[in-house]
């Protein structure tokens, strides 16, 4: 990868002993909108301050444009950090909170007035400007915050959880508006957030860092289609696990019965794995796949798009789901205590070391 | 209803304050309109003079001497108490409590030992000759003590504890990533201690220069000690008023001006406090 215009290499941060972020290496490219996932405590902060500059890394390189900038001060890297926190300046109304980056840079004041101006446009805010930050919406500084650090059109914005303080209804909008301005802009944002739906909806390609270090990158289809461990499976999205060995080149379940799927050659004869399938890949009814389970329905809870069926079996001390669209449930009126047959095919288990 | 306030808390100090503090000062008050007798005592006719003659000039002349010492002792305390709180604020949070304890410790000896500390200091035998002696500078050293640069430096010493807690609380409570946002945004230390930390905490500096001024201008002790009889303050004056001239109704018009200049600067400050922490101010249009 030659275009990357952010290049992490083997990068960690040592407090004391701890290593806060343990070897990571990433690639970002220009316009990419890239999402940080990973449990609260896995080091997404830290590996963004040390791009935004707050931190140095204790070992590894930060390249960007292929220069090296892991040791310029924040304030001299064309990237912008926007605060968990939002940082607003509390004394400042929010025309002045967006301009003062752009007096930092010492244009004209007819620019900086124009451009004030225009990212207010932006984030729909204009007849607030002469307000403070203590006069604002959680949702409204969200959008300060944002225009504040755009304004200065650094090569790579990094937003830390920017939208953890909304409440839901929000936070599904605000989602859909920071791809929107993202695009418009053509400046690549590097966003951490532990919200993994939140990572599916916005990025175009996610890593997941747990404990300091990188488990896995790719697109959203990647990432939740074929999990490389149990870890990213169980933190993306639902996955049903059925604990199995390898028997023969076939896994055996816990109660005997086989599964088909491909086995990954790490995993040698008689170890332990675990099979898993995604609620949604299991289909009422035997049908034509080659997989299949049965068990007695425990609960049942609709969400209106679909339903979701809690079975138990003998395969798991875990109820397994499944996830019925609407049409696929009306077809069969469910009541709890139905024994029933569900069905997947090969293509759709994955197999994980146990 | 609306749910009551517990305001009956409030009643031991109100009961405190109205016995020793606001009806002594409206017996002063009082006292000042009335006419002093011939062999001291008071004489109950009414009368502006006292009033008028806190504006005489030789008298008006003491009360802006004060003011300009009271000044000059509350501006190099905010500069001095500001920046080591400054320097206590920026120190691992472990560490703080024993910093400020170590600041604010000499607060806890008594006002007239550590005046007298000074003396001995300043003293033309004193430890500062001394040592200047022993450093083998022989001419003749000019006279520290009763001086009105004693006065200052007895006051400053004084009430610095007063400013280094008043500015510590503000710089303490800023969040971090504030000035690192001001960072972020392309900005220097100089240029966002100038215009994110120095702002954000002119309440605390206020605050403390107030104190440190109305502290001053009202003090007897400092002026008499440290400055010798030299010059008065308007506490001396006061002082002198009520205790050796036996002019009660015009030391209680002094008081009065005194007591009016220093309400009017702490209702300044609690003004400008309020401004600045912003959550006063409605609609300040852009
Ligand atoms: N300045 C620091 N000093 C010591 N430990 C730190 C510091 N910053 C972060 N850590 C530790 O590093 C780990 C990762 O923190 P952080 O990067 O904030 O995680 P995240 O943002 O993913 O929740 C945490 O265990 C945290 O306690
Ligand atoms: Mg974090």
């Amino acid at each position: 990868m030659t275009s990357a215009l952010l290049s992490i290499r083997n990068v960690e941060k040592h407090f004391n002993k701890y290593h806060a972020v343990d070897g990571i290496s990433l690639d970002i490219r220009e316009n990419e909108f890239f999402a940080l996932l990973g449990p609260s405590g896995s080091g997404k902060t830290t590996l963004l301050r040390m791009l935004a500059g707050f931190e140095t890394p204790t070992v590894g390189t930060i390249l960007l444009d292929g220069k090296d900038v892991s040791r310029i001060p924040p304030n001299h890297r064309p990237i912008n950090l926007m605060f968990q926190s939002y940082a607003l300046f509390p004394h400042m109304t929010v025309a002045q909170n967006i301009a003062y980056g752009l007096e930092m840079e010492k244009l004209p004041r007819a620019e900086i007035k124009s451009r004030v101006e225009e990212m207010m446009e932006m984030v729909q805010l204009p007849h607030l400007a002469g307000r403070k930050p203590d006069q604002l919406s959680g949702g409204q500084r969200q959008r300060v915050a944002l225009a504040r650090s755009l304004a200065k059109r650094p090569r790579v914005l990094l937003l830390d959880e920017p939208l953890g303080a909304l409440d839901k209804k929000l936070r599904g909008e605000m989602q859909l508006e920071l791809k929107r301005i993202q695009h418009q802009f053509g400046i690549t944002f590097i966003v951490v957030t532990h919200d993994q739906e939140e990572a599916l909806v916005m990025a175009d390609r996610i890593a997941i860092l747990r404990d300091g270090k990188l488990l896995q990158h790719g697109t959203p289809l990647e990432i939740y289609e074929y999990p490389q461990t149990r870890f990213a499976a169980d933190f993306i999205g639902v996955m049903n696990f059925f604990p199995a060995r390898l028997v023969d080149g076939a896994l055996r379940a816990a109660d005997g019965s086989a599964f088909r799927a491909t086995v990954p050659d790490t995993i040698g004869a008689g170890e332990e794995v675990l099979a898993a399938v995604r609620p949604e890949r299991l289909h009422l009814g035997a049908g034509e796949t080659e997989n299949r389970l049965t068990g007695t329905v425990r609960a049942m809870a609709y969400h209106g798009l679909d339903l979701q069926v809690h079975l138990d079996t003998p395969l798991s001390p875990q109820p397994v789901m499944l996830r019925l669209t609407a049409d696929a449930a009306e077809g069969h009126a469910l009541s709890i205590g139905d024994t029933i047959t569900a069905g997947w095919s090969a293509r759709d288990t994955r197999v994980f070391a146990g | 209803m609306a749910d009551r306030k517990p305001l009956y808390l409030m009643t031991p100090a109100l009961v405190w304050l109205s016995l020793f503090m606001v009806i002594p000062c409206l017996l002063i008050l009082a006292l000042a309109f009335f006419r002093r007798g011939i062999y001291g005592g008071i004489e109950y006719d009414f009368t502006f003079e006292n009033i008028a003659l806190v504006f005489d000039p030789l008298y008006a002349g003491i009360f802006i001497k004060s003011a300009i010492i009271a000044g000059q002792a509350a501006l190099i305390a905010s500069v001095v108490g500001y920046a080591a709180a400054y320097a206590i604020a920026a120190m691992p949070k472990s560490r703080q409590p024993l910093l400020l304890f170590l600041a604010i410790l000499p607060f806890w000896s008594n006002y007239l030992v550590r005046t007298y500390a000074w003396i001995v200091l300043l003293n033309r035998e004193g430890l500062i000759v001394s040592v200047a002696r022993a450093l083998g500078y022989n001419q003749e050293l000019p006279s520290l003590l009763y001086t009105e640069t004693a006065v200052i430096v007895g006051l400053v010493y004084n009430y610095l504890p007063f400013v280094i807690l008043a500015c510590y609380a503000p710089l303490a409570r800023m969040n971090a990533e504030i000035t690192e946002a001001s960072r972020d945004l392309g900005a220097g230390g100089w240029t966002t201690f100038r215009r994110i930390t120095l702002p954000m905490t002119v309440p605390g500096i206020a605050t403390g220069f107030v104190f440190v001024f109305v502290l001053s201008i009202g003090n007897f002790v400092t002026p008499a000690l440290l400055g010798g009889g030299q010059f008065q303050m308007i506490g001396n004056l006061v002082y002198a008023q009520f205790l050796t001239a036996n002019d009660w109704p015009f030391g209680a018009a002094l008081s009065m001006a005194l007591i009016a200049i220093m309400m009017g600067l702490l209702t300044l400050q609690t003004f400008a406090t309020e401004r600045a922490s912003g959550g006063r101010v409605r609609d300040a249009d852009g």
